[in-house]
């Protein structure tokens, strides 16, 4: 098939420059140091005549005419154009755009810009970096690589969620997410459930479902500066992706199929030589014995497997260009039955019309993504934790291999498990009779209109729809655990829309008046989300009819089937942007916008204004500064953006319950809501050095973000259950510094390395001025308590700890086991003290080689499952201290005498199992990893006489492994992608090292 | 072309329209008040969520009073076995159930009624708020009543001496509207309890004073004598039969205890059930509870065969008790939960009869009365052969599973009437059938228990009471649950002014005001 389709494009191109060939010219294209550049894109001006150059650099062409222009286009490089002049042979050394002084960024709305004239940060993340990873989420692969993003990943495998933040959690009702933006357009990236303490499914994310193979690069605008045009939904920052298009008078065929293999790095530690006393399910004897099964755990693990794979096709005329691609993703996890499927389809084109004024273009991105078997995590129908308490006296292999037996009375097979327990099912039974599916059917269609009015005058509008299928559903077979599922089983099934229509009109002017340049802008934009539109169901423990049947029909009378609607909104908005350049030297950014919400209905306050300001200033071009100053800019800029509330909270009505009644909402009425308010003064620098081999980008932010959309659960003496206020104050400041540099460069090797540190200090200096004592919860259980405070800042945690004496002592009770403190007291925080990532490039000839150190310093992080470990008596430390027939304690009696040892399941139970004592199970955070390391070599086809343009191999290794790390799993790894429970891990699935390899063609 | 940017620019400058933004901003699948005036639904459709949270799920009742009661008990070792159940405060929840789920609706609801002339509806939601708050002041002491609906903080508690003279005096008040309308039809709809007869509810009105009445015995007994011989004397009646028993429907939910009992298989009959039940060869045990599955577990009173797990035990795994007596099939199957019983009425009768209330008739008559009442209710034969039984006693406790937890009973109480007994040993006759009879009501003993001492429970084998919560002695019960943390947090000036309220430190050790220590009848030799 491949092999067919690339003839058949050969034959194509051939025979168009064949039918016009009258010139034949020939040439090498090299960089500044004289070495060949493969790729570059050569085009005879105002024809589709043109191609690309060969491995080293060297092109043929027929040409139409012997004063033919050519143009050579190549990223990163600057476009040169050469007149033929009869000319048969033209050679051409193009230079690198890198130097940061004419490098052209794509900024909100799409908007090209120089870099040189931004008023405010933004790190750029090109497909090369992207692509390297090999990581099924892409998102995940730019952790390290743009400072100040802090990322973590679900520890649900496969089409799992991310979460993502820039500069520190702003709000106290939004995840303070940045907003994701397909060449110019806002796309959805809404969350589905998220799993918490008691259990759970994570449902996924948008992101996951775009193609990465479809990845150009990616502009990350850090501020609320450069998202001051979007609005409210900007204001956490823009992650812009910029989708490959097709280049004039080039074909070009890439296919890409990379082979990722999955292994679990980092197990538990777990002691497999005490079982338990009397079948108790915990294992608390103090008899040691060594012939217990310790590869049970290790064996219920398999290696999991992403297979990429993906196709291109570009290319285009002078007027019309078209790209294609199809992409499809295959992997496993490493829990059995854990499949992941995803198929994506990218048509793109473009076509200038009216002698070029007019350019329509359209993007169609189709995907569908289908999860199986997607592992949950805490507590609840978890097959962790059957697997992990296991009593080690017992014989897991008669449990794996007969997970259902036979059952006379109800005539049918159920689960087979050595306990009724609330926290645990067999595994296995879980794997194989609790299917769950996630499928999202997604397409993202855009098309834009773009028309040159007159010299410098363009309006622009693009309309978009963004709309998704997503059905999640669980079929519990009969005889699972009966704390959740029914005798007849149990069925969860949602099926919903998600919906984002946005249409924008924009003018824009630019005009330079002798010294003066003049870049104005002039728009408005109208967008419609509807989210979570459609049914829901869950029976529960309320039996089906008849067992094992999932469907509506099968539903008992005393269970409701639930329409559902998270979330409807409207939001228009009308926007101006004016930036002023004084000889390219100074540049002066103003920028305004109004918005109309419709979640602000009824207020009074749906309609709010909001203001930004920036300067930046090229100071060499300002100044005589030494010679090995290449480039020198000082910028600031001040931002204001505001924040609507969530949706149908002003005036929220009541609830039909399943008994037929009517559920009076008791949360208080806020008909004065106003928006949040975000404040931002960001100042920064940009310097290079040596022609631009090394180079520096700081920072420093405040934002401050006020009148907080703060839901409060009302005291119970209020009348309220829950209610509303515009308060508080939330300050992020922090600072960003890139470092990068070229400290070696010469014909065969090169070293490029980039060091990103990022330190963000949250601080919530206000809450709520009515009631200082009042506190927010972002999701407590178990002793685990993240609450806010004022004076507090977002990552406080609060625990229960150990109650000790002035010296520092445990105390202990009247029966010799430790005591906790009366209520859960700070103890520490959930946030790190900065973040460092260190990017390193190295490239000998042909081979290149890349790794990634990321490290996060500071923080805690907390681990529930130690502390059920602990209480179950299965951890390797209960086991260790029963060797030595007790546990080393620093401890005081009730009366005041010293106690230095204690009985392990005495000291155990009471500081582990559920609501222990928490201080116990908290750990720094802190960790240092190789994130990334990829080896590759660029085939040379040419040598080898190979029918293709380029080919490269490489070999990748993703979080291979730890360099330094406390806490006893993967801190970056998170229960939940939502805003509470955050650096928690309740039986998450451990962390996994994938190696594997990929090869790319291009044709 | 020209068209179509116009068309642009005029949709997106000129779209600013924010006309249907409400209704954008409005979810479709709320039930909106305009909707709800059909049928008055506005005003009667929210009763059946303030009745049915009335009482408590698995937290509230089952792992606390109906553990303290010693009707139940758990063969789950919760957190360690260190929980509510073994004095040490785990849970304590039902104070957010009271208060979000029926004061505050039943507030909103007591407006929507007045404003639109309701006044029945008006009356009956301050009633029901009543009986929710005597439920909670039972767990706690001191409440949020007068100040209720406070916007600013602190919000004062009130005393519990404050708080029962309210409850008298919306007694009085609501039931002055529902004297005056005895044939109103607008509750009919949506009461499930008495179809909307008034006059039952008058009578469950008359029966929650003497509830009240009987509670404050000890702790003021002129305001008790009072109000007791009020509810006796007024002429709307008490609950005496069944027929008039208040009720409160499932609504086609599942009755709590068989959820707890047979889907997560945490809870079987108390020890203190076994220890009477099969001691006084009580005919109800069977409608109570199963049969255990497994024969050895009463070897030592092979008859009947149940087996029951002490409150507050020393618990193995949580299987190790699984085949100890469930409770009876029957409740997979009821729709609707005991709150007021007509047996209740009778014994407070009873009691009243015994403290000299004018009105209350004979003791022995409605002692007798109300186990009869109990039986009919419970569906049990043979009352006549267990009222005349003067010889069985309770008998002791024996767990299979673990020695420590088998206990020697308390109690040498007996079934037939004495005219002869003292007071007290009528007392504890009396209380005792009324505790027996309250299996899934245990609020009200609960109170009588720690009011009079009896029945004679069993103490809790596992006693985890330290100074965290107070230290319960070994041979002491826990007095009360804490205020819970959210208003300790949110509201400690009014958590602070209510410990002083409360007399005593805000612990379970703390005796409540209508339980104060000291023998039942004073003047009694």
């Amino acid at each position: 098939m491949m092999k067919k389709l690339y003839l058949f494009l050969l034959v194509l191109v051939t025979t168009t420059a064949t039918i016009f060939a009258q010139v034949r010219v020939s040439g090498t294209v090299t960089d500044s140091d004289g070495e060949g550049l493969p790729g570059v894109s050569i085009l005879q001006v105002g024809t589709t005549v043109g191609t690309t150059t060969d491995i080293n650099g060297s092109y043929t062409l027929n040409v139409t005419n012997a004063n033919a222009v050519l143009r050579f286009t190549f990223v990163g490089m600057k476009t040169v154009e050469q007149p033929l002049n009869g000319r048969t042979t033209v050679n051409v050394t193009m230079e690198s755009e890198s130097i940061g002084l004419e490098e052209v960024v794509v900024t909100a709305l799409g908007i090209a810009r120089e870099r040189k004239t931004l008023t405010y940060a933004s790190q750029q993340i090109s497909s090369v970096e992207i692509s390297k990873a090999r990581d099924i989420n892409f998102m995940s692969s730019l952790s390290g690589k743009t400072s100040g993003l802090e990322i973590k990943k679900a520890a649900s495998g496969a089409g799992g969620s991310t979460r993502t933040v820039l500069r520190g959690s702003k709000s106290l009702q939004g995840l303070s997410e940045p907003l994701y933006v397909i060449d110019g357009v806002p796309m959805v990236n809404r969350k589905g459930g998220q799993p918490g303490m008691w259990g759970g499914w994570d449902e996924g994310d948008g992101i996951s479902q775009i193609n990465q193979e479809d990845i150009e690069s990616i502009s990350v605008l850090k501020g609320s500066n450069a998202a001051v045009l979007y609005g409210s939904q900007g204001a956490n920052g823009v992650v812009m992706i910029n989708t490959k298009k097709g280049k004039a008078g080039t074909t070009d065929i890439n296919i890409n199929s990379g082979t990722m293999f999955e292994n679990v790095m980092l197990y538990p530690e777990l002691q497999y030589k005490y079982g338990a006393i009397n079948n108790a399910k915990e294992s608390w004897s103090t008899t040691p014995l060594s012939k217990y099964d310790d590869k049970f755990v290790k064996d219920f693990f398999q290696t999991g497997y992403n297979l990429v794979n993906s196709i291109s096709i570009s290319g285009g005329t002078d007027k019309t260009t078209a790209y294609f691609s199809y992409g499809n993703t295959t992997a496993r996890g490493v829990i059995p039955t854990n499949k992941y499927n995803k198929n994506n389809i990218t048509f793109k084109q473009s076509t200038k019309l009216f002698k070029d004024k007019v350019r329509l273009s359209s993007n169609v991105m189709l995907a569908n993504e289908n999860t199986e078997n997607r592992p949950p995590n805490g507590y609840y129908l978890n097959p962790l934790t059957g697997l992990y308490f296991f009593p080690r006296e017992r014989d897991f292999q008669s449990f794996k291999e007969n997970y259902q037996v036979w059952n006379d009375a109800r005539n049918m097979f159920l689960q087979n498990w050595f306990v009724a327990d609330h926290h645990q099912s067999n595994p296995y039974w879980i794997l194989y009779k609790e299917p769950r599916t996630d499928l999202t059917k997604r397409v993202i269609a855009s098309a834009t209109v773009e028309y040159d009015i007159a010299k410098g005058l363009k309006f622009q509008t693009r309309t978009s729809i963004d709309y998704a299928v997503k059905t999640n559903e669980q079929q519990h077979a009969a005889g699972s655990n009966a704390t959740n599922v029914s005798p007849n089983g149990r069925w969860y099934y949602r099926k919903y829309d998600d919906q984002l229509l946005y249409v924008d009109g924009i003018f824009t002017y630019n005009k330079r008046f002798g010294n003066i340049s003049f870049d104005g802008l002039l728009g408005a934009s109208w967008q419609k989300s509807v989210y979570g539109l459609g049914v829901s169901v869950d029976n529960g423990t309320n039996a089906l009819f008849y067992p094992n049947e999932f469907n509506f029909q099968n539903l008992p009378l005393n269970v409701q089937v639930l329409s559902t609607l998270a979330s409807r909104a409207v939001k228009q908005g009308a926007f101006a942007n004016l930036q002023l350049g004084f000889k390219d030297m100074v540049f002066l950014d103003l920028s305004g916008r109004n918005d109309w919400s419709s979640t602000l209905a009824g207020t009074g306050n749906e309609s709010y204004f909001y203001p930004s300001i920036g300067l930046s200033a090229i100071l060499n071009q300002m100044l005589p500064l030494p010679d090995l100053i290449t480039f020198s800019k000082v910028r600031a800029s001040y931002t204001t953006v505001a924040n609507e509330v969530p949706f149908n909270r002003i005036n929220p009505m009541h609830t039909v319950t399943a008994s037929g009644g009517v559920s009076r909402n008791t949360v208080a009425p806020f008909p004065d809501a106003k928006p949040e308010m975000l404040r931002s003064l960001e100042i920064g620098t940009e310097w290079r050095f040596f022609e631009g081999r090394f180079g520096f980008d700081f920072t420093y932010y405040n934002i401050n973000s006020q009148d907080q959309f703060i839901s409060l659960p009302a005291l119970a003496g209020s009348g309220y259950t829950t209610y509303y206020v515009n308060a508080g104050e939330i300050i992020n400041k922090g600072v960003e510094l890139t470092l990068d540099a070229e400290p070696v460069s010469t014909s065969d090797f090169r070293w490029n390395t980039t060091f990103n540190f990022a330190r963000n200090k949250n601080i919530v200096s206000e809450l709520w001025p009515d009631d200082p004592g009042k506190r927010v919860d972002l999701g407590s259980s178990e002793g685990y308590f993240n609450y806010i405070v004022a004076g507090g800042s977002f990552g406080d945690l609060y625990g229960y700890k150990f109650l000790r004496n002035d010296a520092g002592q445990v105390i202990l009770d009247a029966k010799g086991a430790p005591r906790k403190t009366a209520l859960p007291e700070l103890i520490g925080s959930l946030d790190p003290d900065f973040t460092l990532g260190w990017n390193n490039n190295f490239s000998y000839k042909r081979f290149s080689l890349g790794f990634l150190i990321n490290g996060i310093f500071g923080g805690n992080c907390v681990s529930q499952t130690e502390s059920m470990l602990d209480g179950a008596g299965v951890s390797k430390r209960s086991g260790d201290d029963r060797d030595r027939g007790y546990t080393v304690i620093d401890a005081v009696s009730e009366e005041g005498g010293a106690v230095t040892q204690i009985d392990p399941e005495k000291w155990y139970r009471a500081i582990g199992d559920r609501n222990g004592i928490l201080e116990a199970y908290v750990y720094d955070r802190t960790n240092i990893r190789l994130t990334q390391l990829a080896l590759s070599y660029d085939i040379n086809v040419r040598a080898l006489n190979l029918p293709i343009k380029a080919a490269a191999v490489s070999i990748v290794g993703q979080n291979l492994f730890f360099l330094y790390k406390k806490a006893p799993y993967d801190p970056e790894l998170t229960m939940s992608t939502g805003l509470g429970s955050q650096s928690l891990d309740n039986f998450n699935v451990p962390a996994t090292r994938t190696l594997g390899f990929n090869i790319k063609l291009n044709f | 072309m020209k068209k179509i940017i116009s068309l642009a620019v005029l949709l997106v400058l000129l779209g600013a329209c924010t006309k249907n933004f409400e209704e954008i901003n409005s979810n479709p699948y709320q039930i909106t008040d305009e909707s709800l005036t059909q049928d008055f639904n506005h005003v009667g459709a929210y009763f059946q969520g303030l009745l049915s949270n009335l009482q408590g799920h698995q937290v509230e009742e089952d792992l606390a009073t109906d553990s303290f009661v010693r009707h139940f008990g758990t063969p789950t070792p919760f957190v360690s076995n260190r929980n509510n159940t073994t004095y040490y405060i785990t849970w304590n929840s039902f104070w957010g159930r009271i208060y979000n789920s029926v004061m505050s609706p039943s507030r909103q609801v007591i407006k929507i009624a007045e404003e639109g002339g309701y006044d029945v509806f008006a009356a009956w939601a301050k009633f029901i708020q009543v009986m929710g708050l005597s439920r909670l002041t039972a767990y706690h002491g001191p409440l949020i009543y007068s100040e209720y609906g406070k916007p600013t903080t602190p919000i004062l508690y009130d005393s519990e001496k404050t708080l029962y003279d309210s409850f008298f005096r919306v007694i009085d008040e609501t039931q002055a509207v529902f004297a005056a309308n005895k044939t109103y039809p607008g509750l009919k709809k949506f009461d499930a309890s008495y179809g909307g007869d008034i006059t039952k509810w008058i009578k469950l009105m008359n029966s929650m004073r003497l509830r009240l009445a009987i509670r404050l015995s000890k702790a003021d007994p002129t305001l008790a004598k009072q109000q007791g011989e009020k509810a006796i004397a007024d002429a709307g009646g008490l609950i005496l039969t069944n027929a008039d028993n208040f009720n409160i429907s499932l609504y086609g939910a599942k009755m709590p205890l068989a959820v707890i009992c047979f889907e997560w298989q945490d809870t079987r009959m108390g020890a203190g059930m076994e220890e009477f039940l099969v001691g006084l060869k009580d005919p109800r045990i069977g409608k109570y509870f199963a049969p255990a599955k497994d024969a050895s577990l009463y070897t030592d009173h092979p008859a009947f065969p149940y087996k029951g797990i002490a409150s507050g035990a020393y618990l193995g795994a949580k299987d190790d008790r699984q085949l100890y007596s469930e409770v009876s099939e029957d409740w997979k199957s009821v729709t609707s939960r005991r709150f007021f019983t007509a047996a209740e009425v009778h014994f407070a009768l009873a009691e009243a009869a015994l403290r000299g209330w004018a009105g209350a008739g004979d003791a022995k008559t409605h002692y007798e009365e109300g186990i009869k009442m109990s039986f009919q209710n419970w569906g049990a034969g043979g009352v006549d052969t267990y009222l005349a039984d003067a010889t069985s006693t309770p008998i002791n406790y024996v767990d299979p599973k673990d020695s420590r937890n088998s206990y020697t009973t308390r109690s040498t109480v007996t079934v037939a009437w004495d005219e002869t007994a003292t007071k007290e040993e009528k007392l504890e006759k009396i209380i005792t059938q009324k505790w027996i009879d309250a299996l899934t009501n245990a609020n009200e003993v609960w109170c009588d228990h720690r009011r009079t001492g009896y029945p004679k429970l069993h103490y809790v084998p596992k006693n985890d009471s330290n100074q965290d919560w107070g230290i319960i002695p070994a041979d002491g019960f826990l007095q009360r649950m804490p205020f819970v943390d959210a208003e300790r947090n949110s509201n400690p000036e009014g958590v602070a002014d209510a410990t002083t309220k409360l007399g005593g430190p805000d612990l379970i050790s703390t005796r409540l005001y209508f339980a104060p220590a000291g023998p039942n009848f004073p003047d009694e030799p």
